[in-house]
């Protein structure tokens, strides 16, 4: 789907916890994500740190979909 | 380490009074087997039954597959760190109750259960059509969670399996086989010319009741380590799983590993086998990342020359797999993975989730999206509640015949990946 959408022109950032997966089918920003059951939460934390961590995840898609890359980019 | 393993064959299992194993005939005692599964007062009722090869009966939802064992002598007993005290396993005698199985089934999670057919198609594919199996169905009290209904599920199979194997503690095995590993040192002297090869098990730690125990500890807070090859047999690596059917390992397969069972048979003839790698697969990560490490780490300290890599699942493993696969070859330790396919269909779809040009030595378990029919049987132990829910089917699973259109995915064990099945390909 990643791939399909950037064939249509549109920018795509790819959320994912195991970033060697969307290296190997060719995501050009990836955002690594927290964990395979919940990549973009953390049930262990308590509300609040949690919306913090989900919001930082956020910025940093947003942040890496406006931002050139040269080839595949990990946005660590 | 050595062990003796006495193999007694079971050529059939009938209710009776009294408990006991004759002329290689399985009486069970119904009470005393309820009485054992309902010693954890989370299962609220128990029913057993029998199913034997060729007669028209589907096992379902089944969870797990058990051969029953019994530590006659030496360190430990069966199912360490669970059901016996914690001590290592692995040397001495057991004795193995051959060509039957007690399977554990109820609605765990319902669609990450299996089926075994005792007759058809499906039955072909499963490896648990051959076996005599007692079958427990149990149902837990009511207001139970999942993860602790699986529990006790899991818990009181080893029990029933333990209290089976107890049976034969004083019996003479029909066939005695030995399995013998070196130590390091021992093992260069001996063997100075041959191949120095590993096993190297991926073991399902996904968590959310994919998980596997070694010695009764969750193999998702291990890190790699090394085992006798012969601990398994005893029961040093369980199953707690409630995944896809086809290609999880149920304690069956842990127990009579084809993996390590083959790499004995070479043992000292065309190659030194080392030893047992165990490692995870875990859904973050960092662990993928240490994991691999560790185990590509472990091969290169253990002056490895080759190694066999089974994985065990699908989806994010197949990374665990590449990653294992692509640092043990980055040592300079050449490997063969072992797995199976989801490939569509049609088997046009790319088989695995992630690849590397390291992995150039592959076996398949064969394809799970593969569709087969099975039709209606006479008899089914369990419930068909789940069958167009289960992982492999779909709401057009149930034909208006009675028969069932699904994939492999949902028949245990057809596509496992320590070779424990009938499918591969060239």
């Amino acid at each position: 789907m990643v791939k399909e959408i950037e064939r249509a022109g549109i920018p795509v950032v790819h959320i994912c916890t195991v970033t060697p997966i969307s290296m190997t089918v060719g995501a050009n920003r990836i955002v690594p994500a927290i964990a395979i059951p919940h990549p973009l939460g953390n049930p262990a934390l308590d509300k609040d740190e949690e919306k913090e961590l989900r919001r930082k995840i956020v910025e940093k898609a947003l942040t890496a979909l406006t931002t050139e890359v040269d080839g595949q980019t990990i946005f660590e | 380490m050595r062990l003796e393993m006495g193999h007694i064959y079971i050529k059939d299992i009938q209710f009776a009074a009294e408990s006991k194993i004759e002329d290689g005939i399985l009486y069970v005692s119904e009470e005393a087997v309820k009485a054992v599964a309902l010693e954890d007062e989370k299962i609220k009722s128990v029913s057993f039954d029998i199913a034997k090869p060729g007669e028209s009966v589907r096992i379902t939802p089944v969870k797990d597959v058990i051969e029953p064992r019994v530590k006659v002598e030496g360190r430990g007993g069966i199912f360490p760190g669970v059901i016996s005290k914690v001590d290592t396993v692995g040397e001495g005698k057991t004795y193995a109750l051959k060509g039957m199985a007690v399977v554990t089934a109820g609605k765990i999670v319902g669609f990450q259960e299996g089926i075994i057919d005792m007759t058809g198609p499906g039955a072909d594919y499963t490896p648990f059509s051959k076996t005599l199996n007692l079958v427990m169905v149990c149902e837990p009290i009511d207001g139970i969670k999942q993860h602790e209904y699986e529990k006790a599920v899991r818990f009181a199979g080893f029990r029933v399996a333990t209290y089976i194997g107890e049976l034969a503690r004083e019996l003479t095995p029909d066939e005695t086989k030995v399995y013998e590993t070196c130590t390091i040192k021992e093992g260069m002297e001996k063997y100075p010319d041959l191949p120095r090869v590993a096993y190297v098990q991926m073991l399902q730690s996904q968590g959310l009741l994919h998980d596997t125990y070694v010695y009764g500890v969750d193999a998702k807070k291990i890190v790699p380590t090394i085992l006798s090859p012969t601990e398994i047999m005893d029961g040093a690596i369980v199953s707690g799983n409630c995944v896809s059917a086809c290609d999880k390992n149920p304690t069956y397969v842990h127990l009579n590993n084809p993996v390590v069972h083959d790499l004995f048979e070479q043992h000292g003839k065309t190659l030194n086998f080392v030893c047992q790698i165990i490692t995870n697969e875990n859904v973050y990560l960092a662990d993928k990342q240490r994991s691999s490490d560790w185990t590509a780490k472990l091969c290169k300290m253990l002056d490895l020359d080759g190694v066999i890599v089974s994985q065990e699942g699908f989806g994010n493993p197949d990374t665990d797999l590449i990653m294992n696969c692509k640092k043990i070859e980055a040592e300079g330790v050449k490997t063969v993975i072992i797995t199976d396919e989801y490939a569509g269909r049609d088997g046009k779809s790319q088989s695995l989730a992630d690849a590397d040009q390291a992995a150039d030595a592959v076996v398949t378990g064969g394809n799970a999206n593969q569709v087969v029919i099975l039709p209606k049987l006479d008899k089914v132990i369990g419930t068909l509640d789940y069958v167009t829910k289960i992982a492999g089917a779909s709401e057009e699973t149930l034909r208006e015949d009675g028969s069932l259109e699904v994939e492999l995915q949902v028949l245990t064990g057809a596509t496992n990946e320590t070779g424990f099945n009938k499918l591969s390909a060239r």
